[in-house]
């Protein structure tokens, strides 16, 4: 795992090709930071590329579009009851008449910021629990695995429903608003898919020798886990945060679809699509924006996952300018 | 192998009743059905409310512990699951919806399998050619699809249909019509009230299976006992079929247990959604009524699906894998 990774496989057939280019002791080869080699094979990949593009803009929109509203998500425009897209409301109004420009900038942060949580935090989580797993085995592997397929077993929409429309729980969803409480329930029932794929990926890493030299020269266990087992898995991390991500987000919008999601008065893209469910013929706009809303917000994250897979596999084969050139310099 | 699976199902008993009663805790400590029974007209004084749960066995002032006990004791003796706010017993309202929801889920298992797995099996024979890519490239789309807004837009769909056709051709709301003779004519509306809930969660759940089973058989294509096989005169589709198929489906096999959650709950969805009268349908109408005693005993069906799901899968598995020694 050292930061430079020299294209090694051409250098023998050019020393014997063309010795004579070899005398001076200076390597042919200049050593890329592994971040730097990262990000270019990610953006060599043009779909992976605009996804990211598309990603950043709708997130832009969640966090900045409330500065460009006039108009605030509850706020009843009389003269603009079940309107279509106007100069006036840019997406058009609901049949109550309130401006759904403003309500789809915050139902487009609310969502995002559910994927993001969601799916950062259960990355780190089932990766912990995962390699905690493989690293100890035996009785402490069977404890974990137990809880986490108990915990698989349970079903989640149910739990979501109870603590959602709980009428006891009045006062926690004072002090927290919904989409948090949501947040939660979603992020307790995320990582057990991925912790259990990791657990059977970290268990083959174990007997690698690195792994045991650095147990037998005393190394905490955590510290193994984290500098040895994390980073070899690192290609699965990131696409499971991403996968996470839309998870988190599809979730939200089904659950809250059939009515025990985000409530009233926050909006989320589910409650901004399930709002105009029932007017879907007669006032189409409220039901098709929060949807390409919604699809721009997923389809760029799985256009971004091949790439991103690309970039963080150390066996690669994605081929780079520098490559090329010395292959074009071979000739 | 049957000492393995006996051992196996005590763990999930151990699960199930883990998970029910984590359940009832959550389900007592957030709901409160005394705070509906205020918005009833004309309003029953607090002394009422009091008398008449604790005739339901629902007494807000006990402990969630001494509640907790009561319940169990009913179940465990009498294997009575209690009864709603509105006096309605749970066993028999369970009992007339939990075989329309098992077969709907039972249908959608079996049919999103045999369906991915099929496509996956052929979809990998064609690696890259244009079939492959569309049935690959469905597989991804369904993925980033939320469910109820594709049963939703299916439902439209088929009321579409309806409308153009003139007749009634779809059923899209209910499970059966009215004053249908018994016998034959009533098995026929009931298939054709299954008909779009099954296909709308059928269509949404095998893109999973055929993802994994293309990805698997791909990997085994190019394993060395399939090369030997082809060295050995077969015919590329008789290797494929005689010795990567099988070795292919085992991790397939036991992804099965846990697709089975997800078709759980796209199975809530379709009954919301197309108004089925299901467990899923009710068991969401009794928890917006705070209706402990039912959320429970949905919770409980839905980990006995699970426990069962988990068992055929190792028993697929054991079938099809002849390494699998297992005591």
């Amino acid at each position: 795992m050292t930061a430079a990774v020299p294209p090694t496989d051409n250098l023998p057939r050019e020393s014997q090709d063309v010795p004579e280019l070899k005398v001076d002791d200076t390597p042919d080869f200049k050593v890329i930071n592994k971040s730097t080699i990262i990000t270019r094979r990610f953006f060599r990949n043009k779909a992976a590329a605009f996804g990211l593009i598309v990603f950043i803009l709708v997130g832009l929109f969640g966090l900045f579009g409330g500065l460009l509203a006039q108009w605030d998500t509850n706020t009843i425009d009389p003269f603009y009851m079940a309107t279509g897209p106007s100069a006036a409301h840019w997406f058009g109004t609901t049949s109550a008449g309130t401006d759904l420009y403003a309500q789809a900038v915050e139902g487009v942060r609310t969502s995002m910021a559910i994927g993001l949580i969601v799916g950062g935090l259960s990355v780190i989580i089932s990766a912990v629990y995962g390699c905690i797993m493989a690293y100890f085995g035996g009785k402490l592997d069977n404890v974990m695995l137990f809880f986490l397929e108990t915990l698989m077993m349970a079903p989640q929409l149910l739990v979501i429903a109870i603590v959602i429309n709980g009428a006891g729980g009045q006062k926690i969803r004072e002090v927290l608003p919904g989409w948090v409480i949501l947040t939660i329930v979603l992020l307790i029932f995320s990582w057990m898919y991925d912790a259990r794929v990791i657990r059977s990926m970290a268990m083959s890493l174990i007997q690698r020798d690195y792994v045991k030299a650095a147990r037998y020269m005393g190394v905490s266990p955590f510290k193994i886990v984290w500098r040895h087992l994390v980073p070899n898995i690192g290609s699965l991390l990131v696409l499971n945060f991403t996968r996470g991500i839309t998870l988190a987000i599809l979730s939200e919008v089904a659950y809250t679809f059939v009515g025990i999601g985000v409530k009233y008065p926050n909006y989320s893209l589910g409650s901004l699509i399930a709002q105009a469910s029932s007017q879907i013929n007669t006032l189409p706009w409220m039901f098709w924006i929060p949807m390409i809303l919604f699809f721009l917000l997923v389809g760029p994250l799985s256009l971004m996952n091949d790439g991103l897979r690309d970039a963080f596999d150390p066996t690669s084969l994605s081929v780079g300018k520098a490559k090329k050139d010395k292959k074009e310099k071979a000739k | 192998m049957f000492k393995y699976i006996l051992k196996r199902a005590l763990t999930y008993v151990v699960m199930i009743f883990l998970v029910t009663s984590a359940g009832y805790f959550l389900a007592v400590q957030t709901m409160n059905p005394a705070l509906l029974e205020q918005e009833k007209i004309p309003r029953p004084t607090p002394e009422q409310i009091q008398a008449n749960f604790a005739s339901l066995k629902l007494d807000p002032q006990m402990s969630a512990w001494e509640r907790y006990v009561q319940w169990l004791k009913d179940i465990l003796f009498h294997f009575d699951w209690g009864r709603s706010p509105n006096g309605a017993y749970i066993n028999s309202e369970f009992g007339q919806r939990v075989w329309v929801s098992t077969r709907l889920f039972a249908a959608a298992i079996i049919l999103s399998l045999i369906i991915g797995v099929a496509l996956g099996v052929f979809s990998a024979a064609r690696q890259y050619k244009a079939s492959d890519r569309i049935i690959t490239g469905y597989s991804y789309l369904v993925y980033i699809i939320p469910a109820p807004i594709a049963y939703f837009l299916v439902q439209l769909g088929a009321v579409a249909i309806n409308q153009a056709a003139g007749d009634r051709i779809f059923f899209v709301t209910g499970i059966s019509s009215p004053g249908v003779e018994p016998g034959w004519p009533t098995i026929v509306d009931m298939a054709a009230h299954y008909l779009v809930p099954t296909f709308c969660i059928t269509i949404m759940s095998w893109g999973g299976y055929q993802i994994a089973q293309r990805q698997y058989l791909l990997d085994s294509v190019n394993a060395d006992f399939v090369r030997t096989a082809r060295a050995k005169g077969l015919t590329r589709n008789q290797a494929i079929t005689r010795h990567a198929l099988r070795v292919s489906f085992i991790p397939v096999a036991q992804s099965i247990a846990f697709t089975v959650p997800a078709i759980f709950t796209g199975g809530f969805f379709a009954e919301a959604i197309f108004a089925w009268p299901g467990i899923g349908l009710w068991s969401l109408q009794a928890i917006g009524a705070q209706d402990v005693n039912a959320a429970t005993a949905t919770l409980a069906y839905g980990s006995v699906l699970f426990a069962v799901s988990a068992i055929l899968a190792d028993i697929a598995t054991t079938i099809v894998d002849p390494r699998v020694r297992m005591n």
